[in-house]
C-alpha cells in the first residue's frame, strides 16, 4: 500500500463499439501525492477524459487498482462512491454546468446537500467561499447574469464547498478568454497553495505550465510523466 | 449507523429536495402547468362523482326519510299491462275505510286525487300552482309533513266538504312571503278557501317541479267544485304501527285490495302498492348507474392525466440529463435524485388536486344549480382527492423518475 493520495495501479478502460472492443486506457500506473499540483495533458483522443472520469469516481476502470486515501475504491458500491465524491472530491468542468433556475448561492451550497451538514453552516460557508473567489456582490445573480470568467468562479466555489482534498478541473478555460483563463488559473494555483491537491486536465501546453508536475497521456498510456 | 440515524438523514434530504423540486418546478412554469391541468381536470371529476353520489345518497335519505320506512302507498292502476283498456281509478273510498278498519297493524289510511295547474289568488296577486290534491284528516301525519302554523283538516271540515285549504311552502311563499297565510281567505281557481294551516317547506324536487309547489283541500270539496267523481280515489297512503313487519303489512294489504276488488287467481293486481324497499331498491339502482358513468369517466379522466405526467416527466429527465448528471457528480446518491423527481411529480399533482376539487365543486354547484345533479361537498372528496393524486404522482412519475436515478453520471454530463 502506498502512502500517496491517489494510487492508480494498472488501470485499463474498454468500451464496445458493436462488435469492436476499444481500449481507452491501457494500463495507467499513477501516483499522486497530497498537495501536487498535476497537469494532465494529451491531444483529444489520448484517454484523460477518461482517465480524469475514473479519478473522479464517475466511470469505474475494466480492470487495475484505484487506491483513494487508501481506500479500493473497487470493492464500493454506487452510493458509497457518491458519498466519497461528496467529501473528496471538487469537481470544475469546462462549461461550468451550473444549474440555471438557482443563484450563484444556491449552485455552490448543492454539494453540502447531499451531505449531513446543517443548512445554516452550509449557507454560511458558501457566502464565504465566494467571497474569497471574489462574487460578494453576485451571490444572488442566475448564471445568465454573470460573465463566463464569473460563472467558473462559482463553480470552484460550489467544488471547494465540502473541502475536498482533490480538486478535479476539466479544461476549466476551455469556454474563456485569455485574460480570464489567466484569472482562473490563479485562482486555481491559489487554491493548490492552500494545500490542496490538484489535478488538471488541458490539451493547452500554456495552462499546463501552472502545475508543478505534468502528466502526458498519448493513446491509453502515460508517455511523459 | 443506527435506525434512527439513517431516518434523520432521509427526512433531511426529503425536505432537502422538497425545496429543490419547488425552485425546478417554478423553473419549468409551462411545462408544470400542463401537468397540473391534466390531473386538476382529472379531480375534478373525481370530485363531482364523490360529490353526486353522496348526494344521491342524501337524497335517498331525504326520499326515505318523506316516505317512511312505516308506510305504503298505494296507487289504482295495473303496473304490469298499460295497454288498452287500462284503467287508473280502482281504488274507492270503501277500500281506504275497509283498510282503516280490518288492516291488522294499519292505523292511518288516506286517499288522495290530485288535480293540475290551480290558480291561487289572494287579493290582487295569482300564482300558478300545479298540483292541487284532495285528502282527508291526517295528510299532514300520513306523510310525515310537519306543519309550520295552523291545523291539518278535521273529520268535520272532509265530511262537509268544507271550504278550507292548506298551503304547502311554495304557494304561501310566493303569496304571502314572511307573513302568517293562517285565516286569509284565497281563491283555488274560482273556489273562495281559508287557510288553516301552512305545511314546512320540504326543499325535495319532484317529477315536474318542487312538491312544495302544492295545494291540499278536502278531497270531499275536491270532487264536489270540480266535478270529479266520487267514488274513486287515485291513491291512497298506509301507515303501519311496527315498520319491522312491512313485507308482512304489503301482503295482507294486497290480499285485501284483491279480496275487495274481487280478483280471482291469475288476475294481475289493478293496484300497485310501493313501499320504502322498493324505493330503496330504485334508488340504489339509480346511484349504481351514476357511480359507474361517473366512475368510468373519472377513471379515464384520472388515467389521461397520469399519462401526461409521465410523457412531461421522460421529457423532462431527458431536458435535465445534465442536472442530474452534475448533481450526481456533486454526491447525490440515485435515491436522492429518485426522491427529487418523484416530489417534483408529486407536488404537481398535489396542486393538480387543488385546482382540481375548486373546479369539480365550482362544476357541482353549477350541475346542483341547474336541477342536473344533486351534491353534496363532504371532507371525503378532500382526502380521496389527495390520495388519488398522490397516487398517481407516485405511479406515474415512478418509472421517469427511475430512469433518471439510473443514468450513469458520465453518460448524464455528456447531454442530450
Amino acid at each position: 500500500m502506498s502512502s500517496a493520495l491517489i494510487d492508480l495501479q494498472r488501470i485499463t478502460k474498454s468500451y464496445r463499439q458493436g462488435d469492436l472492443p476499444i481500449d481507452v486506457l491501457k494500463g495507467i500506473d499513477l501516483e499522486i501525492a497530497a498537495g501536487e499540483f498535476v497537469a494532465l495533458l494529451g491531444p483529444s483522443g489520448s484517454g484523460k477524459s477518461t482517465l480524469m472520469h475514473i479519478l473522479g469516481l464517475l466511470d469505474r476502470p475494466t480492470s487495475g487498482a484505484y487506491f483513494l486515501d487508501g481506500v479500493d475504491v473497487a470493492g464500493l458500491d454506487d452510493d458509497q462512491l457518491s458519498g466519497l465524491r461528496n467529501r473528496k472530491i471538487g469537481f470544475v468542468f469546462q462549461t461550468f454546468y451550473l444549474i440555471p433556475y438557482l443563484t450563484a448561492l444556491e449552485n455552490v451550497v448543492l454539494p453540502g446537500l447531499y451531505g449531513q451538514e446543517r443548512s445554516a453552516s452550509i449557507r454560511r460557508r458558501a457566502q464565504e467561499i465566494l467571497q474569497q473567489v471574489g462574487l460578494a456582490d453576485r451571490m444572488d445573480f442566475r448564471p445568465s447574469q454573470l460573465s463566463g470568467g464569473q460563472q467558473q468562479r462559482v463553480a470552484i466555489a460550489r467544488a471547494l464547498l465540502n473541502d475536498p482534498p482533490v480538486l478535479l478541473a476539466d479544461e476549466p478555460t476551455g469556454q474563456l478568454d485569455s485574460t480570464t483563463s489567466q484569472e482562473i488559473m490563479e485562482l486555481i494555483t491559489q487554491i493548490n497553495r492552500q494545500g490542496r491537491t490538484v489535478i488538471l486536465v488541458t490539451h493547452d501546453i500554456a495552462t499546463a505550465a501552472c502545475a508543478q508536475r505534468r502528466i502526458e497521456l498519448h493513446d491509453g498510456l502515460v508517455r511523459r510523466d | 449507523m443506527t435506525a434512527w440515524y439513517v431516518v434523520i438523514n432521509y427526512l433531511r434530504l426529503t425536505l432537502r429536495v422538497t425545496l429543490m423540486a419547488f425552485f425546478a418546478l417554478r423553473a419549468y412554469r409551462l411545462r408544470s402547468a400542463f401537468v397540473i391541468a391534466a390531473i386538476a381536470l382529472g379531480i375534478a371529476s373525481l370530485t363531482i362523482i364523490i360529490a353526486s353520489i353522496d348526494g344521491a345518497e342524501r337524497k335517498a335519505d331525504e326520499i326515505m326519510d318523506m316516505f317512511g320506512s312505516d308506510a305504503a302507498f298505494v296507487i289504482g292502476g295495473d303496473p304490469n299491462s298499460r295497454a288498452v283498456g287500462w284503467r287508473g281509478l280502482t281504488l274507492t273510498y270503501n277500500d281506504v275505510q275497509r283498510i282503516r278498519d280490518e288492516l291488522p297493524g294499519a292505523y292511518l289510511s288516506v286517499p288522495m286525487r290530485a288535480k293540475s295547474n290551480i290558480t291561487l289568488r289572494y287579493g290582487d296577486q295569482s300564482v300558478e300552482v300545479p298540483t292541487l290534491v284532495g285528502s282527508t284528516e291526517g295528510y299532514a301525519d300520513v306523510w310525515n309533513w310537519p306543519l309550520a302554523e295552523g291545523r291539518d283538516f278535521s273529520a268535520e271540515d272532509v265530511d262537509s266538504g268544507a271550504k278550507v285549504v292548506l298551503l304547502a311552502n311554495g304557494p304561501k311563499e310566493a303569496l304571502f312571503g314572511q307573513r302568517s297565510a293562517l285565516g286569509a281567505t284565497v281563491y283555488v281557481n274560482d273556489l273562495p278557501a281559508r287557510v288553516i294551516g301552512e305545511l314546512r317547506y320540504r326543499g325535495m324536487a319532484s317529477m315536474g317541479g318542487s312538491i312544495d309547489d302544492r295545494l291540499i283541500i278536502p278531497i270531499t270539496t275536491l270532487t264536489q267544485r270540480f266535478n270529479m267523481d266520487r267514488k274513486y280515489v287515485r291513491a291512497l297512503r298506509v301507515k303501519f304501527s311496527d315498520p319491522e313487519n312491512m313485507a308482512f303489512h304489503r301482503e295482507n294489504l294486497r290480499s285485501l285490495l284483491r279480496h275487495l276488488h274481487n280478483l280471482q287467481e291469475g288476475e294481475n293486481d289493478d293496484f300497485s302498492v310501493l313501499t320504502a324497499d322498493e324505493i330503496l331498491k330504485f334508488i340504489s339502482m339509480f346511484k349504481g348507474g351514476l357511480v359507474a358513468f361517473l366512475g368510468v369517466t373519472a377513471a379515464v379522466a384520472i388515467l389521461v392525466g397520469g399519462f401526461v405526467l409521465a410523457n412531461l416527466f421522460y421529457l423532462s429527465v431527458t431536458e435535465r440529463r445534465v442536472e442530474i448528471g452534475l448533481k450526481k457528480a456533486l454526491g447525490a446518491k440515485n435515491q436522492a435524485i429518485l426522491l427529487q423527481f418523484l416530489v417534483e411529480a408529486v407536488v404537481l399533482t398535489m396542486i393538480g388536486a387543488f385546482f382540481g376539487m375548486l373546479l369539480g365543486m365550482g362544476m357541482g354547484q353549477l350541475l346542483a344549480r341547474l336541477g342536473i345533479l344533486e351534491i353534496l361537498f363532504s371532507w371525503k372528496i378532500f382526502f380521496i382527492s389527495l390520495t388519488a393524486s398522490g397516487a398517481i404522482g407516485i405511479i406515474f412519475g415512478l418509472k421517469p423518475a427511475r430512469e433518471a436515478a439510473g443514468l450513469p453520471p458520465v453518460e448524464a454530463l455528456k447531454g442530450v
